[in-house]
Formats: structure tokens, sequence, C-alpha cells
């Protein structure tokens, strides 16, 4: 069996084995209370719900009572986007979001949503290294945004935004702020501290912890209508017997990510670094894409001219090389990401990118592994460039 | 060095026992699906093409061991395949777009993507032979499918597996079954994949202009040029078709001809249906050309026995159009079907396209 090269992380992660530890009490039979219940079964599950919320609110800076538990990533941009704009039209402001033009479609399609049911949407422009021009946000927030939503780290390109200033600007003008932190979170520094009134989304898959549960922080005085319906849970705001396993789950990876935010960071950022010094050197012409701005140390993003994001994907996949074409949802659809667009690249360097996303578990060997077939890889597509 | 094939997995059962037996045989084996059309609410579930399909190739594939991969082909089938679909019906014609697919997009635009991957063959799940760089008719006589083939480049059947070929239908199912493939007991897709409910009038509907002469109303003429009735655009009609024509008279009439320039539609008895020669344009073979004098068979539908022919002196072989004198007159020979010509052992010569 030839070595598995897995450099998809922004995709999705393995489930650290401390998380598989700490969810098989709840799998095993002993832990299988609702936690709403009141007697013993039900209580010593909510135990460890409210243990899980106390571990996310305190790795993050906030209260336990603002972690509102959701399926993913995308249910809490849709939450906070899409439930923000409607609370704050109940409260009589106009339905009027502002999101960057970086976002991921989670929060892009959530701000459509409010534009189909008569709001409005506008897209803040980015420079050609995935940074939000501040003005655009100021130009926005003038124009009467009830809600601005700016993502903290890229899924394709790793550009960090100036999350901070932007929270601090939509403050100074009352206006509700919504990041996606599921690139950040155990990446960069996100400590809501000296954000009291931000929203911020959460993944667990991207940590560690598997699919299917993540979370909204949604802070006092911050209202939120529901998107779905139901018995009352988590104050209404989402309702729905909780996912305990992912609960669980969700508290360890995020405690353990945070907490070792400083050596991850490192040592992703020097494998990272290596990766793209050879990848330079062994094919001089390829271009990391928002290589100029802030970026987070985990993920690369490359075009290389004269070839294809499917074929290469499909070539390194064929090399138990595992990386994507930019965003996993974009897979198998030839269109430009949103994203390159929107910094500007052009078409036919946006539709010859790849990305390759590090974590805790890659290591150097991985990065030999891919200079020892991407070079040849790269000069078989343009060899056969035009062909197709 | 293992050599590697590019099957062409449609989420079908008979693409599925082709990429089965590719793997039994010991090939390095990459499967494809092929997105060809956008799958909004107006098509729904097909035996093959649809959405559902792909995830059951991808199943199938995953159940095999081998990788799987979609591959998007949107544009080019829209261009090369619907656009002329469409245009075909406005000239009055009835093309047959599975001849186009199979050119254009299947043996040409995956043929490049099997380049790119380093893959010596191409495979599909056609009921089909391909031995020695030239194709044969599959073993199962309802099934076999060189009727759709005779368009693609001469140079691409040497590298072309047809693994089904040998199979009859009953026998692919039953190996699907015995192999516990989730594409098993899909029924049969007989209709065009991008056509709902075999209704493509509907198709010309949406994408031809409303005031397009196909589809507003001309006159039915007899032979002498007698109007008697009128129709709701010729596109609607195929020559040998009874349907949606008036009644009243003695013997039964049929659709003999379609004049897009006048809009008439001709209809007259059965027996002037019948021709002793017919034409081909954009004539390709697959073997070394006939010339004029030769022999061979003709097919002039999917559904018909192969008739002997004769090339005629009067062929234009040059700008790729021949004429056959058939040894038996043929019924409603159509424009824009195709005329496939055959030996006397199944081989499949070429083919153009009856004018």
């Amino acid at each position: 069996m030839k070595r598995q090269v897995y450099l998809d992380n922004a995709a999705t992660t393995r489930v650290r084995p401390e998380v598989r530890d700490a969810v098989i009490p709840f799998l095993s039979g002993d832990h299988y209370g609702n936690p709403s219940s009141s007697h013993r079964p039900g209580r010593n599950v909510r135990a460890a719900v409210e243990e899980a919320r106390r571990r996310i609110a305190s790795a993050i800076g906030t209260a336990p009572t603002s972690i509102v538990f959701t399926s993913g990533g995308t249910e809490a941009d849709n939450l906070a986007v899409i439930g923000g704009v409607s609370a704050a039209t109940t409260e009589g402001k106009p339905p009027h979001v502002a999101v960057s033009a970086v976002e991921h479609k989670a929060v892009l399609d959530s701000a459509k949503a409010v534009e189909r049911g008569g709001g409005k949407k506008t897209v803040v422009d980015v420079d050609r290294n995935g940074a939000v021009i501040l003005e655009g946000v100021d130009a926005a927030i003038s124009d009467g945004a009830t809600l601005v939503s700016v993502m903290w780290v890229n899924n394709e390109t790793g550009t960090v935004q100036d999350v901070p200033e932007v929270a601090a600007r939509c403050r100074q003008a009352g206006v509700s702020f919504h990041t996606d932190a599921v690139q950040a979170i155990g990446k960069v520094p996100c400590s809501l501290v000296e954000l009291p009134d931000a929203m911020l989304s959460i993944s667990g898959h991207k940590i560690g912890a598997p699919k299917g549960i993540g979370a909204l922080v949604l802070p006092a005085g911050q209202t939120v209508d529901p998107l779905i319906h139901g018995g009352g849970q988590q104050a209404g705001v989402r309702p729905g017997t909780e996912n305990v396993i992912g609960i669980v789950a969700l508290g360890v990876a995020v405690e353990l990510a945070v907490a070792e935010l400083t050596g991850t960071a490192n040592r992703t950022d020097r494998m990272r670094c290596d990766l793209e010094s050879r990848i330079l050197a062994a094919i001089p012409d390829a271009q990391i894409n928002g290589a100029d701005g802030s970026r987070a140390p985990h993920i690369s993003n490359i075009s290389f001219p004269s070839t294809r994001s499917d074929a290469l994907t499909m070539h390194l996949d064929l090399a138990d090389v595992y990386c994507s074409t930019g965003s996993a949802c974009n897979t198998g659809v030839a269109t430009p990401s949103h994203v390159l667009s929107a910094m500007g690249v052009p078409d036919e360097l946006a539709t010859a990118a790849i990305r390759f996303s590090f974590s805790c578990d890659s290591d150097d060997e991985d990065v030999d592994r891919v200079m020892a077939v991407l070079p040849n890889i790269v000069k078989r597509l343009r060899d056969q460039h035009g062909g197709s | 060095m293992t050599a590697r094939v590019l099957v062409a997995m449609s989420g079908g059962v008979d693409s599925s026992v082709a990429a089965a037996l590719l793997v039994d045989q010991g090939y390095d084996v990459i499967g494809v699906t092929m997105r060809l059309f956008c799958y909004g609410d107006k098509v729904p579930d097909r035996p093959c093409c649809s959405l559902d399909s792909i995830v059951d190739a991808a199943s199938v594939a995953e159940h095999l061991g081998i990788p799987h991969y979609t591959l998007d082909f949107k544009d080019r089938f829209n261009r090369d395949v619907i656009d002329n679909f469409v245009q075909e019906y406005a000239l009055g014609r009835t093309p047959i777009p599975c001849v186009r697919c199979n050119s254009l997009t299947k043996f040409k635009d995956l043929v490049a993507h099997a380049d790119t991957l380093d893959c010596d063959y191409v495979a599909t799940g056609h009921y089909a032979i391909s031995r020695d760089g030239s194709l044969f008719r599959g073993r199962d006589a309802d099934k076999d499918q060189t009727y759709f083939l005779w368009g693609i480049d001469r140079s691409v059947v040497e590298r072309m597996l047809t693994p089904i070929g040998e199979l009859t239908k009953q026998q692919t199912r039953d190996l699907a079954r015995s192999l516990g493939l989730v594409t098993a007991e899909k029924p049969e897709s007989v209709e065009i994949c991008f056509v709902p409910d075999d209704d493509y009038v509907s198709v010309l509907e949406q994408r031809l202009p409303p005031e397009s002469p196909a589809l507003t109303p001309g006159p039915i003429v007899t032979s002498d040029g007698s109007v008697i009735g009128g129709h709701d655009g010729y596109a609607r009609y195929t020559i040998g078709q009874r349907r949606g024509l008036p009644g009243g008279s003695t013997d039964p009439i049929y659709v003999l001809a379609i004049r897009p320039e006048t809009r008439e539609v001709v209809v007259g008895p059965a027996r002037h249906l019948f021709r002793h020669s017919v034409r081909l344009a954009e004539l390709n073979w697959l073997a070394p050309a006939l010339s004029p004098g030769e022999s061979c068979l003709v097919q002039i539908r999917y559904r018909s026995r192969a008739l002997p022919a004769l090339i005629n002196e009067g062929s234009a072989l040059h700008i790729g159009q021949i004429s056959l004198n058939l040894s038996e007159p043929a019924r409603a020979i159509t424009p824009g079907q195709s005329g496939v010509l055959y030996d006397e052992q199944g081989r499949l010569l070429g083919g153009g396209i009856i004018d």
C-alpha cells in the first residue's frame, strides 16, 4: 500500500483520538438520556452538554450561554444571516445584509435568500490578496446595512480578514456583525474577548470532531429568529433534541484546537512554506494566490498555468495525494472559483488552481510525496494542453 | 505496467457491468460519469444521465474499488448535441442525437480526458464488439448499438474496449445481480436522455423562438399539391408518421416528405413511402472506403434489417456523399436519420446522415 497523503484538511479532518475517546461513553449505552429530561439519565447527559458549552466558551472567550449548537458551519451561517436579518426587521430595521465577495456559499447563499425575501444584499469587494476593502464595509453601513458578515479565514485561499477592525466599525455604527470562523478556530487566534458583540460560526469536522456538529456564538443582546421550530431547546433559537455525541466531540475538539494553536500553526506554517518554496523552485511559473496578504498557516492555493484544476486533482488522487480544487463544494464544475475571481485572478489561472491544506496530522513526508509526483503531473498536463 | 482504461459509467446496468468485467480482467480501471445537461425540474429521473445516476455510478465504482470522477460536459454537449438536434428539426429532418453524442462527446471529448489521465483504452457499456481495430455488431441482436457508432473517429476504435459486446442483455443483468451491483435492477433507458417524457416537441418549444416556422401552422398537401388540411408545425411530424393527419380518405395516409421552405407536410398512401435508393452525407469510414460498384449492407433505421446495396456511380465520395441502390425498396427513408454500412460479417464499415 502506497503512502496516502491527505492534504485536504480544509475540506475535513480525521476524528481526533481524544475526541473519539470522549464520545465513546455516549455510544456505549451508559449515557443515553435526553438532556431535556429532569431524571437522572437526563441530568447526567445535560451535564455533558453544558460541560461542552463551557469548554467552547472558555476556549474562544465568550459566555457559555452564548453557544448555540447547530448541525454544522452551514447552519450556523444561515442562522446568523437569515435569522439575524429577520430579527432586525422585526425590530423595525431594514432587511439589508452586507457580505464580502469571498464568503463561503453558506453565507453568500443566505444573503441571496434575504434578497429573495424582499431584502437587500450588498457585496463588499476584496483586494487582489482577498482582503475585504474596509471602505466598502463603511459604504454598506452608510447605505443602511443591518448586518455585516465577513469571514475570519477564507476557506479557499487562507486569507485572514481584519475581523477586529470590521467588527469595531459595525459596533460603532450599531450594526450586527457575524464572522464565519470555520477555518479560523485553531488556526489563527480568534478570541471574542475584544469582540463581545460578534456572532461567530464554528464547524466541528474541520478540527477533528465528526461531521454534523457546529455552533453559532450568539452574544447576549443579539437576537436571531429561529430557522427551525420545535420543542424549545437551546432557548428556542435552535430547537430539537441535542446532538449529544457531536456536542461532546465539539467541546473536546475546540478546546484542543485552541490550546494547541501555537504549536499547530508553527508546524503547518513551516510545512506550507516548504511546499510553496519547493513548488516555486520546480515550477517557476506557479502562482500562489493571495500570497502577499495575511494568510492562515494551513492553506495554500496555487495556480499552475496551462493546466486544469480537475485534471490536476484527478492525477494527484491516482498518485494517492489528496487535495482539492478550491472549495470541495465546487468539484466537478468547470467554473472558476468565485473567491479567486473576486481577487481578480484571471479565469485561465483560476481554473488551474488547487488547494493544499494541512493539519496537525500532516508531516514533512507528505510534502516530499507531493514533490515526488506534482512536477511530473504538471509537465505531462502541459505537454497535452490544448488537446482537450 | 498494467494497461489503464477509462470507462464511461452512465449509472446504468450495462456500463456498470462493463466496469466490473474490466476490473475482473485485471485492468487499471478509472470510472467517469459525464454530466451532459442541466438537471432541472423538467427532467425526471432517468435510468441513465440523471443526478441520481451519477450517484449510482459512483456507488458501483466504490463497490468495485476503482476511482470515479464526474466530468462536466454540459457546455459541449449542449453545443454539439442538443443545439444540433433542435436545428435539424427546424430544417424538417429527424435527427438521432445519440449518434452525435457518440461521435463528439463520448469518443472525442471523453477520449481527450482519457489521454489526460494516461489511459491506454476507453471503454463503454455499448452492445458492440471492438476487435482488431474494427467494430462488429454486438452478440445480442436485439441490443446491438453499432447503428449509433458509425460516426466515431477511426483511430479511436483500436483503443475501444467493449466488455459487454459478447453478452446478451439478460446475461449482463444476471452478472450485475451476481456481483451485487446497485444498478442491477434499473430499467432500460429507451428515450433520449435530455428529452423528458419522450416529448421532443417540448424541447423544441423551449429552444426555438415561438415564431419559428417549424412550430407554426402550415398546410398538409398531397403529392399533386392539393391542400387537404393544416398542421401546427412541421417539426411535429416525421416521415412515415400516420398519427395527427386528417382522416376521411379511403386508404390510410402517411407523411411522405417535409418541405420546410413552404412549411408543407406532404402526405400520401403507404406505397409512396418506398424508395429504391438512399443518399448519405457526412460520410465516415471505419474501414477502407468502398468505391462505386462495390456492395455492402445498409441499415436506415435503428430498428430495421440491413438491406443489400450497391454503391452508385453517382456518389461524390470526395465530398463525403454516397448514393446507394437498394436491392429491395425500403420504407420511410428519413432525412436526418443514419444510414449505416456493414459487411456480411456484421462489421461496421461506416455510415452517413440520410440526405
